[in-house]
């Protein structure tokens, strides 16, 4: 019983960041229709950012954050705008091809400048423990949830009851009749995209403390997001939170009660299941 | 109040517009007429500026215009309410109203611009928390109109209002044209319902391949028998 308490507490925690990075994709998605490939080693390229300044000033990831986030806007705005931008019109194969290209650049890139051997990034909360009864939570990890959770509420927020969160809700549902509002509908995009990575400067901040580095783990991050991201159906961004954290109690499950191997399969035979029998989405109709 | 002069407009190859000039004075209903693939969206989408202008010069209000935004136009009062509505569906009425106050301009006077809009149409005012995709044509069709109103239209550009209505509702849709324009909106009129145009509309012109054929008050264009052959493409 403890144990599998210690499953779902230990796969909720990290599911809620699997949700926020399939967040990012979302919002991405539902504005430019773009399923970004390098998503995951965005996360990696927050990660080694993170690990430079640790190495250059010592600073503390989270404290990093208050330069690798508006480091990541930047970047993501400039790739949207001039790399995204010029293809986004061509065949929709173009533009996987071209963020698959972002994502070898970003892993080879991380290789050359980093090499290959794992690194860490130590936290100040890295070692502490949170007992809840019988359950024993990494400090990391709870923080990570209650900032995923708390980020995800206020993009929900933005994006129900703000200006800027109904320009982005009408350029998804009708990007023409936004343009004739007078909403610049290429600006929108390149902020979404920009948010997005952004995003991934937070998660990756949160990711960080006692995950250790190699420059090829964005793989691994770009597939938990889009299987939250085709989970949660797509453009339901609570859905995409919800699969988040489906995803991550069947990865906490399959490690506890199954051996290594079987274990690291049973969130996609979940992933699996559910698409089979709900096509649209872990939360029934998508909004789209 | 609006000029054009000598204006080109392209798809790729296709030449869907060509010299078109055309007058809009301040407080008039002009009325846009043609058959399908005439090139009335096509003018009204350079006027909007969402198709670039090719050749010749926009002027609204003595500016030239011709290189500004589809966003700027918007901030200046020119105004489109599309062909096929295309409100938003899954916001609410007054979702969309607000977005229709997007621009910078129209952000300050929003509430009274939405106050005004269910004034003019009851019925919107009654589903202001209903999904626009829920509504019925002509209630769609309303909210595009309220939609324009509140982005502070001084142009108000209707691209085929009428279409797919039901006789009751085109009836309706028209008296409320009618009024804005009798209130001392100007109005730009696209409409393939020839009769229904030249009732109301000061004056028209004809397109037709692209090309102004027919120009001149509601009269003059029922007598011209290019309106005729422009309208069966003969």
């Amino acid at each position: 019983m403890d144990e599998l308490l210690q499953a779902l507490a230990q796969g909720l925690l990290i599911g809620s960041t699997y949700g926020l990075l399939a967040l990012g994709m979302g919002l991405i998605y539902s504005v430019s229709g773009i399923v970004n490939f390098s998503h995951g080693d965005f996360v990696s390229l927050g990660m080694y950012l993170c690990f430079a300044l640790f190495g250059a000033l010592a600073l503390d990831p989270y404290v990093s954050l208050a330069v690798t986030l508006p480091v990541m806007l930047i970047v993501g705005a400039l790739i949207y705008r001039f790399l995204i931008q010029p293809v986004a019109e061509a065949h929709a194969l173009m533009v996987v091809q071209l963020t698959l290209g972002v994502a070898l650049a970003l892993q080879n890139g991380i290789l050359m400048v980093f090499g290959g051997q794992p690194h860490r990034v130590p936290s100040v909360v890295e070692a502490k423990l949170v007992m809840l009864g019988n359950v024993v939570m990494r400090m990391p990890h709870v923080v990570a949830f209650v900032a995923s959770l708390a980020l995800a509420t206020a993009l929900f927020v933005v994006l129900r009851s703000t200006d800027i969160g109904r320009a982005i809700r009408a350029v998804h549902q009708n990007a023409r009749a936004a343009a004739l509002m007078g909403v610049d509908v290429n600006r929108v995009k390149v902020m979404t995209f920009a948010v997005g990575i952004g995003l991934l400067a937070i998660a990756a901040a949160l990711l960080a403390p006692g995950t250790p580095l190699m420059p090829s783990m964005g793989l691994r991050y770009t597939v938990i997001t889009l299987l939250a991201l085709v989970l949660g159906g797509m453009t339901n961004f609570l859905g995409i939170m919800v699969a988040g954290l489906v995803i991550g109690v069947s990865e906490a499950l399959g490690m506890i009660y199954l051996s290594d191997t079987l274990g690291m399969i049973l969130p996609y035979a979940v992933f699996v299941l559910i698409v089979l029998f709900r096509p649209e989405g872990i939360l029934g109709q998508s909004r789209s | 109040m609006l000029r054009i002069e000598g204006v080109d407009a392209v798809y790729g190859p296709v030449k869907a517009l060509s010299d078109a000039n055309l007058q809009i004075g301040k407080g008039e209903l002009v009325g846009l007429l043609g058959a399908n693939n005439a090139g009335k969206s096509t003018l009204m989408n350079v006027l909007s500026g969402i198709v670039p202008t090719a050749a010749g010069r926009v002027f609204f209000e003595d500016e030239d215009i011709t290189k500004a935004s589809a966003r700027r136009r918007v901030e200046m009062g020119i105004v489109q309410v599309p062909e096929g509505r295309l409100v938003f569906p899954q916001m609410s009425v007054r979702e969309n109203l607000l977005m229709g106050g997007m621009n910078a301009s129209a952000r300050p006077k929003r509430a009274e611009g939405i106050a005004r809009v269910c004034e003019l149409f009851p019925r919107l005012a009654e589903r202001l928390d209903q999904h626009a995709g829920t509504l019925s044509g002509g209630e769609q069709q309303m909210l595009a109109i309220g939609r324009g109103l509140v982005a502070g239209a001084r142009l108000l550009m209707l691209d085929e209002p009428s279409l797919g209505l039901s006789p009751l509702f085109v009836k309706y849709i028209f008296e409320i044209i009618d009024k804005l324009h009798k209130d001392g909106l100007t109005i730009l009129l696209v409409e393939q319902n020839l009769n229904l145009t030249l009732r109301f509309a000061n004056r028209c012109y004809v397109l037709e391949r692209g090309h102004i054929v027919v120009e001149g008050t509601a009269d003059q264009v029922r007598d011209d028998p290019r309106t005729r052959s422009a309208y069966l493409g003969l």
